[in-house]
């Protein structure tokens, strides 16, 4: 009898047991980190990937649809400076939030960035931020605190022209950080977010930090 | 079909039940109540929430304990031990027993519902209910609060996909990435969207309200502990919504949130001229491209 009760209490006790031990294992768990070296990525942003100057997608199956190219995930080193350049090809279309316009998280807070002025003339320098209404897409990788606004190819500027933007950031320790667009810059679907938005491969990726 | 009652031949299992179970009980809610629930008390509203999570686990332990129990007791000392299928005794109720569960549990539940209105209208919980759309004070020129402890601060959580930016409206607008407050201070969160409908939630504050396009959405919060919290979207929002996430709000002690939002205002001086006045709803028209 009491061996038979005993096997009761247990039994109460072990399902309680089990129950807070998966909750607390399940909360506990904790990344790791590694050391890394410089890396370089170099970037296309066009207004149709299909017809893109350096990697066109062609059989894409959205052709017509705005891009980051040749590709949206990029494998990184963790704690190590990471050299970006795009060659930003698309014209402006605005920031639904103005504050993006800033650029911040890069290594010395700033962009380099050569463009086209009014006129069409060509013109280089560093920037700290752009005019939000000429801003064409951003680079922003939240989780590093990193965004960048890219200006847009001025209507001016010569048939093909490209703004090309350089700047640097670093990463921090392993693991998969998100990168996304903030310019509703999917022409005709739903507050500009919808489609090549919210398709990875497009206007957002992923970093993948080891 | 006769009347549901306990033989005397059953009687022991009875006691036997109803001194482990409340034995179990007895040790179940000190243990419960020895536990730390979220969202801890990082704010006065957040440690309301943990206590009364804290008093529905204790009076949920008992039931649980109960059911898990009557369970493993059913297994051990009733179950068949032959092969043979045999129908119990058909039984149609015992009304002792039926009055006895109908008011234990609508005692129960008539206490929740007096602690629940209780709580709501405590001046912690009841600030909670704003009038949405008043206006708010300072603006995009307004002055700060610093050392005006009384006075709460005004700050716009603006939801985008896939990020939460903050405003402080009486800090001349300025517009952050993380959201730092200072400790003992209240503060007037106004939730809004610049697209689809999110949820924000700052966890360890106990903060968890829609953030919905052209609404302001207003949350009163008073952090009462300097340290980190994190802060996510509660509503499906689509690709990103996982990642919409920081793990980086703080709480700080007024001079060091001095310091933090005079540097704020500072670095991004340039880009809060670029943006428009403070206002309640913040919905700027769309652009071009994604119009």
């Amino acid at each position: 009898m009491v061996r038979r009760l005993s096997f009761v209490a247990a039994g109460v006790v072990l399902v309680i047991v089990a129950i807070v031990g998966f909750v607390g294992l399940f909360m506990l768990r904790q990344p790791g980190s590694l050391e890394g070296t410089n890396t370089t990525i170099h970037l296309e942003t066009v207004a149709a990937v299909g017809q893109a100057l350096e990697w066109p997608r062609p059989n894409d199956p959205h052709p017509d649809w705005v891009g980051y190219l040749p590709t949206t995930t990029w494998k990184v080193p963790a704690n190590s400076t990471i050299q970006v350049q795009i060659d930003q090809e698309d014209g402006a279309s605005g920031l639904r939030n103005p504050f993006w316009g800033k650029v911040f998280g890069t290594e010395g807070g700033n962009m380099h960035i050569t463009y086209f002025d009014d006129k069409g003339n060509p013109q280089e320098g560093d920037m700290t931020s752009i005019d939000p209404t000429q801003a064409a897409h951003t680079f922003a990788i939240p989780d590093l605190g990193v965004f960048v606004p890219l200006l847009g190819v001025n209507p001016n500027a010569p048939a093909n022209s490209t703004n090309v933007i350089t700047f640097s950031f670093k990463t921090k320790g392993p693991g998969v950080y998100r990168w996304q667009c903030f310019v509703p810059c999917a022409a005709g679907t739903l507050f500009g977010n919808g489609g090549p938005m919210s398709t990875i491969g497009y206007m957002g990726g992923e970093l993948i930090v080891s | 079909m006769g009347v549901f009652r306990i033989e005397a031949a059953d009687r022991p299992h009875l006691v036997r039940l109803l001194i482990i179970w409340i034995v179990l009980s007895a040790i179940g809610i000190l243990a419960v109540l020895q536990l730390n629930y979220p969202p801890y008390d990082q704010s006065i509203q957040g440690q309301d929430q943990s206590r009364t999570l804290a008093l529905l686990t204790a009076l949920a332990a008992p039931v649980f304990i109960g059911i898990v129990l009557m369970i493993l007791y059913s297994a051990i000392f009733f179950r068949r031990r032959s092969a043979e299928l045999v129908d119990g005794p058909p039984m149609l109720g015992n009304t002792p027993i039926q009055i006895a569960w109908v008011v234990i549990s609508a005692v129960l539940v008539l206490f929740l519902a007096v602690f629940g209105i209780a709580t709501l209208s405590s001046e912690n919980v009841a600030q909670l209910v704003g009038a949405p759309g008043r206006t708010i004070g300072g603006g995009q020129t307004g002055g700060g609060t610093t050392g005006e402890a009384d006075k709460e601060i005004h700050i716009q959580v603006i939801a985008q996909q896939w990020y939460f930016t903050y405003r402080y409206a009486d800090y001349g607008g300025v517009e952050t990435t993380h959201l730092y407050l200072p400790v003992n201070h209240p503060v007037e969160l106004h939730m809004t969207s610049l697209d689809i409908i999110h949820s924000f939630w700052a966890y360890q504050l106990g903060v968890k309200a829609d953030a919905n396009p052209g609404v302001d959405n207003i949350f009163h919060v008073t952090p009462q502990k300097t340290g980190s919290f994190q802060v996510r979207c509660a509503e499906l929002c689509g690709l990103w919504h996982g990642h919409m996430a920081d793990s980086d709000g703080q709480v700080l002690s007024q001079s060091d949130f001095d310091t933090w939002i005079a540097q704020q205002q500072k670095d991004f001086e340039t880009i809060t001229k670029a943006v428009p006045s403070y206002a309640p709803y913040y919905f700027p028209l769309p652009l071009t491209k994604g119009s």
